[in-house]
């Protein structure tokens, strides 16, 4: 009988594998025809039976990088890191502090942090459109940065919090009994334990930064513009260069893919920032 | 504390300034409309007449609706799926991952191209079933649906993560115990795990709820809006009248109308959250 049983679950268990494993690829699907698209040159393109086997060609991402997309692609690269790095020196110490708070301020700031998560981005895009076309910093790299910390500086605040939360106070205690200043206690004794959090806190904002499409599509023009902006440019003004589209699209979400895989413990820690505690 | 001045200066100072452009009817081809506070509640009292925008809602509402709704009943079925110890669903659970941590403009776009007669894959595999299918985002018909198929298609995943989170925790005398009592698979499902489930499911389901509002990029790429009106969503009408029309001032008043609503669903993600922690 007890065979039967582990034979009946063993078969279980196969139906099960094949099942999922067809569902990963119909979802996988359209991501993948994106992929293989940007090998593709245009008669490809348009071959009428979509072609599977084919010449895999780069003239699309040779094509692109010899266009204007390098100088976008750099954009998005400047105005992510700046914003990350700014956000991390500004919100880890104010994450530390909270941290070390009584708890009843830490819970209003909870509210203040989620509403500007949850805030629709075009709530924050008017005011900063309309103080940018004063100041002049429309279609800047800095005016992207700054809007970018409107997300990323309550993400960080949040995530390191409960990364500081984790760690005992009885440490840096001992460190201040040693001598040590409340600064040093921090920077000798807790940043360096928060070493992984603070990497996925960083890489968390990166990431948000990177995928940014509505603040960038507003706030540039030429100069500034990011590389989702300029992928878009591709569709409206070049006549649905779909080659290059696909191309841009796999160069966009290249350091995407790299870096959540890098994090994915942290991803749903992140996106719920706010609410949901750690 | 620097930290908090500065979260201050970049999130609550913006909104208030909203709030203030709101009260007056700016026209950015109208230098003489800034700082006009004669009629400060003159754009909401257009907010009430507009039928565009109502109609706007009430495209909003359809497209939450059904895309929370598809998300949490696929996002539940594939962590039900997927809740079984074995390494090989392990590995693949990290691919569902990618629709949601792709950058949204990036679905956008292989979207585009399955939706693209020309090019796609889809209408040529329908097309050689013998059915003739329109091209689902120029369609009326079929433009919303096709956007919520892509929005569900991006954020599912997201609550099959959150409920896999849950199950990996929840009691495992909770199962045996049923087993013992004789439930079957699907007594099981029904008594006992859902029941379990209830409460991330509801902060799932309001999590993508308040990003639903949020629609931008799928609806800007694949139908514009169109055809017509068929998939303009507040959130979109409300970046039509600021950056096509530029009127800033009527825009910013439906925007603090949007954004007293995801205040309200935030408020309540916050009492849920806090009522699951009493619980357990």
């Amino acid at each position: 009988m007890s065979t039967d049983y582990t034979r009946t679950l063993r078969r279980e268990r196969f139906w099960l594998h094949l099942l999922v494993i067809v569902l990963v690829l119909l979802v996988m699907f359209p991501f993948v025809w994106l992929l293989i698209m940007s090998f593709k040159t245009i008669d490809d393109i348009f071959a009428w039976p979509p072609k599977w086997f084919f010449t895999p060609t780069l003239e699309n991402y040779t094509g692109l990088w010899q266009g204007d997309f390098p100088a976008s692609f750099a954009n998005s690269l400047i105005t992510s890191v700046g914003s990350t790095v700014i956000a991390i020196l500004l919100g880890v110490p104010g994450a530390y502090a909270l941290s070390r708070l009584p708890v009843r301020r830490s819970n209003r700031l909870s509210i203040l942090i989620l509403a500007s998560r949850m805030a629709p981005p075009i709530a924050f895009t008017i005011p900063y459109f309309l103080a940018y076309r004063y100041v002049g910093l429309l279609d800047t790299r800095i005016g992207l940065i700054l809007i970018y910390l409107t997300f990323n500086l309550s993400l960080v605040v949040w995530l390191m919090r409960s990364f500081f939360d984790a760690t005992p106070r009885a440490l840096e205690e001992a460190a201040w009994i040693d001598g040590a200043s409340l600064m040093q206690g921090f920077v000798k004794i807790i940043l360096p334990l928060s070493g992984p959090g603070l990497a996925a806190t960083a890489i968390l904002c990166f990431l948000y930064s990177w995928n940014d499409f509505f603040f960038a599509l507003i706030l540039t023009r030429t100069e500034a513009t990011t590389a989702p902006v300029a992928i878009v440019n591709f569709m409206n003004y070049e006549g649905w260069a779909w080659g290059k589209i696909a191309a841009g699209g796999a160069m966009v979400m290249l350091p995407v893919l790299v870096f959540s895989m890098l994090v994915r413990r942290f991803l749903i820690e992140g996106m719920t920032a706010g609410a949901v505690k750690g | 504390m620097p930290a908090l001045v500065a979260l201050m200066v970049v999130t609550l100072l913006p909104t208030i300034y909203l709030v203030i452009v709101s009260l007056t009817p700016l026209d950015l081809a109208r230098p003489e409309t800034h700082w006009d506070f004669s009629d400060p509640l003159g754009q909401y009292r257009t907010v009430l007449n507009d039928e565009r925008l109502h109609n706007s809602f009430w495209v909003q509402a359809k497209l939450s609706f059904w895309s929370v709704a598809l998300q949490v009943l696929l996002g539940f079925l594939f962590a039900l799926l997927l809740n079984v110890n074995s390494r090989v669903l392990l590995a693949l659970r990290t691919v569902f991952l990618i629709p949601m941590v792709l950058p949204p403009i990036v679905v956008a776009i292989i979207w585009k191209v399955l939706y693209t007669p020309d090019i796609s894959p889809l209408h040529w595999a329908t097309e050689a079933m013998g059915f003739v299918v329109p091209s689902l985002i120029t369609d009326p018909d079929w433009a919303l649906t096709a956007i919520i198929v892509a929005d569900v298609w991006e954020w599912f995943p997201f609550v099959m993560l959150m409920v896999l989170a849950s199950l990996q925790m929840m009691p495992s005398e909770y199962v045996e115990a049923a087993k013992v009592d004789g439930a079957s698979v699907l007594q099981l499902t029904f008594y006992v795990t859902l029941p379990y489930l209830k409460g991330v499911l509801l902060v799932a389901a309001l999590f993508r709820l308040v990003d639903s509002i949020k629609a931008f990029p799928l609806i800007y790429i694949l139908t514009d809006g169109g055809p017509g009106t068929v998939t303009e969503v507040t959130n979109f009408y409300s970046f039509i009248q600021a950056f096509n029309f530029s009127y800033l001032g009527y825009s910013s008043a439906i925007t603090v109308v949007l954004v007293i609503v995801t205040i309200l669903l935030s408020w309540a993600i916050i009492r849920l959250v806090g009522w699951g922690q009493r619980v357990d």
